[in-house]
């Protein structure tokens, strides 16, 4: 059982220094123009040079054991990291998913043979993966699944549709949920296995679908006789739907969940501050408190999650308080400092405003939506 | 409301439903400018509500022109309407004639147009920011300078540089800069700008507050439809409690909207709107982000996608809140109207009656 307390995380000497070293990185990055500050990055913002650059120097898959290309540093060191890249808004969308759950997911559950084969890529920076959950008739409710496999000789021949899968157009992978035993009404979660999927292989169709921004991040993704061997089989047939819900404790508690409009507060506030802005400065702080509170609360998650606790109830909450907040200063800006919001403007805070607003919705859809997480914060709270 | 009201409407509601489908409002976005919809408006004298059959429109009111407004802003009418009512009607009090062509403004104050007289002519210098539609029209309204004095002036565009830009719907909203050209058989009307420049900003405001309402409209009748036809656990998604919180947000917030345009709009046909549009105006603001939330969270990401035509009403909702000022800008422009104001409460202010209160 799992209080509703968290941990308070303190960081020690070596912490502090490592969070400078990144941090001169990403300005001198900044300074050479490598990439433009945006909000969202995580899901817009996929730069594959850049991925490679982190991966040299060490910093995806940062936290893995180093046998497998790891740097076995803290989640508290992983933890400063992603902030650090999300709070710049640096490109990191391409390799988001593999370091973020697909890396700890073979960690748990992957073969010997997987962890060396897939591991070190990632690490390196060179291997995206992209994650295979939605079907059109499954959102919310994700056991309504039909995309299936079927035993072959060597393997499995998937066949089925993704969609709205981020990434999908460069990933290299894909982790599909699929069904590997027939629908059973009665036993709706049994019956489904995670499989590695190929994205250069035969009968794979990936079709992009436009974001309402005009842009393209997300995917439908057809199946169509799809062969997967053996070896690509994660964990054990069958449990599928416990290996993919403990990759949600991953998904829903990081930093992301906070600081997708980061960057237009911390434009705001530079703005604010060179017009010497007193009133304006006052009505941003008050969005302070709330930021503050959050990312202590984000932070206890991740110490939590490396002791191995069952954060399940906790993460959703974090995430549903995390991704109002992320719309509430998009909403607050925009009565601060009025300028009209526009994507192609050449004006900065303009632009992270456009990213802001029209990103929005998306914050508290994705990973789980609001009503979805309220309903696992509610039943959690009671069982307690 | 004229006599005409029902059959006026009636025929405008026709008029977008039939040509403001997602394929044209999908083009006006990529460049493409309805010039047949607009033809079809102007033949059907929608851009001439508001003048008598005497000046050369079709007559009816400004709660005629404003619901109008609202139609358009429920199909997302691609086209400058109401910046062509509001321009002819300050153009028309100045004593300008415009004919049937769209047309679009930059009367705010802070704009800094400056003519001089050139006996055949005027050199016009200055420029003006995010004006509406500017780079498909062929004439804009401004005011400006002239020897100390203050004139209006519809002016071709073919004379002015345009540099391009969108709102987040979008729309355009360019900039327009006049480098001292000369432009020959101008004519100028001396205005008082403050008082024209004033009278744009609050008409424009309610424009905006009309449009957004009508928007807000056809956003819960998508959610409505939606929430029937998506299953989700078995069932439709109006089922559920927490999406039935969604629906009934959106009804009260939309329901708000209306009254509030409403309200303000018979208080301008009254000739008094001074307290009334800026309330609306912030009032229909502060909703459409609501109403543009709520809405997302319950179509799920479908709704997130180009291809459903949730967005082509959410950006505007998004972009309109922020155009003829937003909540703070009206927010400020009452606050310091209270602080001016002979010492009105601000329940005589609300209320507009502070008479009422004065016992002899
Ligand atoms: C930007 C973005 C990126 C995404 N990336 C990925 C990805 O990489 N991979 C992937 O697999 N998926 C991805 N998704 C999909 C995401 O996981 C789904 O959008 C989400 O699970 C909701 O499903 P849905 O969109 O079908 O909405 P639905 O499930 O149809 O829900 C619509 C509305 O109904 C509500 N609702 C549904 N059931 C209930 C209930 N029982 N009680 C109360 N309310 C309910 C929902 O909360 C929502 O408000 C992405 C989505 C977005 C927006």
């Amino acid at each position: 059982m799992i209080k509703l307390e968290l941990p308070v995380v303190k960081f020690s000497q070596d912490q502090k220094d490592f969070r400078a070293t990144i941090r001169s990185f990403l300005q001198n990055e900044r300074l050479a123009g490598t990439f433009e500050s945006k909000c969202d990055s995580w899901l817009s913002g996929d730069s594959i040079e850049f991925s490679r650059k982190l991966g040299q120097k060490g910093w995806i898959g940062m936290t893995w054991p180093q046998e497998y290309g790891g740097g076995e540093r803290s989640a508290i060191e992983r933890y400063i990291l992603t902030e650090e890249l999300l709070a710049a808004g640096a490109p990191v969308a391409a390799h988001w998913f593999a370091d973020r759950q697909t890396g700890p997911l073979f960690l748990k559950y992957g073969s010997e043979e997987q962890k060396q084969f897939f591991l070190p890529q990632i690490a390196k920076g060179e291997c995206f993966f992209s994650i295979g959950l939605s079907e059109p008739n499954a959102g919310s409710d994700l056991a309504a699944i039909r995309t299936k496999a079927e035993r072959t000789d060597g393997g499995w021949l998937i066949n089925g549709s993704k969609i709205w899968t981020s990434g999908a157009h460069i990933s290299h992978y894909m982790i599909v949920l699929c069904r590997t035993s027939p629908y059973d009404q009665n036993q709706r979660h049994a019956g489904m296995s995670q499989l590695i999927v190929d994205m250069k292989e035969k009968g794979v169709t990936v079709r992009p679908i436009q974001f309402l921004t005009g842009e393209h991040h997300f995917n439908e993704v057809f199946f169509e006789n799809v062969f997967v061997p053996d070896n690509r089989l994660i964990g054990t047939e069958g449990n599928g739907w416990k290996q993919g819900m403990a990759e949600l404790a991953y998904e829903r508690s990081g930093p992301e969940r906070i600081l997708s409009t980061y960057p237009l507060l911390e434009e705001m506030i530079h703005i604010l501050r060179e017009n010497e802005d007193e009133a304006g400065l006052k009505e941003t702080i008050a969005l302070l408190p709330d930021l503050w509170t959050l990312r202590n609360m984000s932070m206890g998650v991740a110490k939590y999650l490396e002791e191995g606790q069952d954060v399940n109830m906790i993460a959703a909450l974090v995430k549903d308080l995390g991704t109002v907040f992320e719309t509430n200063v998009a909403e607050k800006a925009r009565l601060i400092i009025s300028r009209i919001p526009s994507m192609s403007s050449n004006d900065r805070l303009s632009r992270l405003m456009a990213q802001s607003i029209l990103h929005g919705p998306g914050f508290t859809l994705r990973g789980g939506t609001t009503e979805i997480l309220r309903g696992i914060v509610a039943k959690g709270v009671v069982a307690q | 409301m004229s006599e005409s009201y029902e059959l006026i409407m009636d025929s405008t509601n026709k008029i977008f439903k039939h040509y403001c489908t997602k394929e044209l409002l999908d083009r006006a976005e990529n460049g493409h400018w309805p010039q047949e919809l607009w033809d079809v408006l102007a033949e059907a004298g929608i851009i001439s509500i508001g003048f008598s059959e005497q000046a050369g429109g079709v007559g009816g009111d400004y709660i005629d022109a404003y619901n109008i407004l609202k139609l358009a802003g429920k199909y997302g009418v691609p086209v400058p309407l109401a910046e062509t009512l509001i321009g002819k009607w300050l153009f028309a009090e100045v004593g300008g004639q415009v004919g049937d062509i769209p047309l679009t403004l930059a009367l705010q104050n802070d704009s800094n147009f400056s003519f001089v007289d050139e006996g055949d002519g005027y050199t016009l210098g200055g420029s003006a920011s995010a004006v509406p539609w500017a780079r498909y029209m062929e004439q804009i309204l401004i005011c400006g300078d002239l020897n100390g004095k203050q004139v209006a002036a519809l002016v071709p565009l073919a004379h002015a540089e345009i540099r391009e830009e969108n709102n987040i719907a979008a729309e355009p909203r360019d900039s327009v800069i006049f480098s001292q050209v000369k432009i020959d058989g101008l004519t100028v009307y001396q205005v008082d700008s403050v008082l024209i420049s004033e009278k744009s900003l609050y008409y424009l405001a309610l424009a905006k507050a009309a449009m957004m309402a009508g928007a807000a409209e056809r956003v819960m009748e998508l959610s409505l439809f939606y929430a029937n036809e998506r299953q989700q656990f078995g069932r439709s998604l109006h089922r559920f409690q927490g999406i039935q919180h969604h629906i009934a947000s959106l009804a009260g917030e939309t329901v708000a909207c209306i009254t509030a345009v409403n309200t303000a709009v018979q208080a301008l046909q009254d000739g008094q709107y001074k307290t009334e549009i800026p309330l609306a105006k912030m009032k229909v603001s502060a909703a459409s982000g609501k109403i543009a939330m709520a809405a997302h969270q319950l179509h799920g990401a479908i709704g997130m996608t180009y291809e459903h035509s949730l967005h082509h009403l959410t950006r505007r909702l998004w972009s309109w809140r922020d155009e003829s000022g937003n909540e703070s800008y009206w927010g400020s422009v009452l606050a310091k109207s209270l602080i001016e104001k002979n010492s009105p409460t601000l329940w005589e202010v609300l209320t507009d009656e502070q008479n009422l209160l004065i016992v002899d």
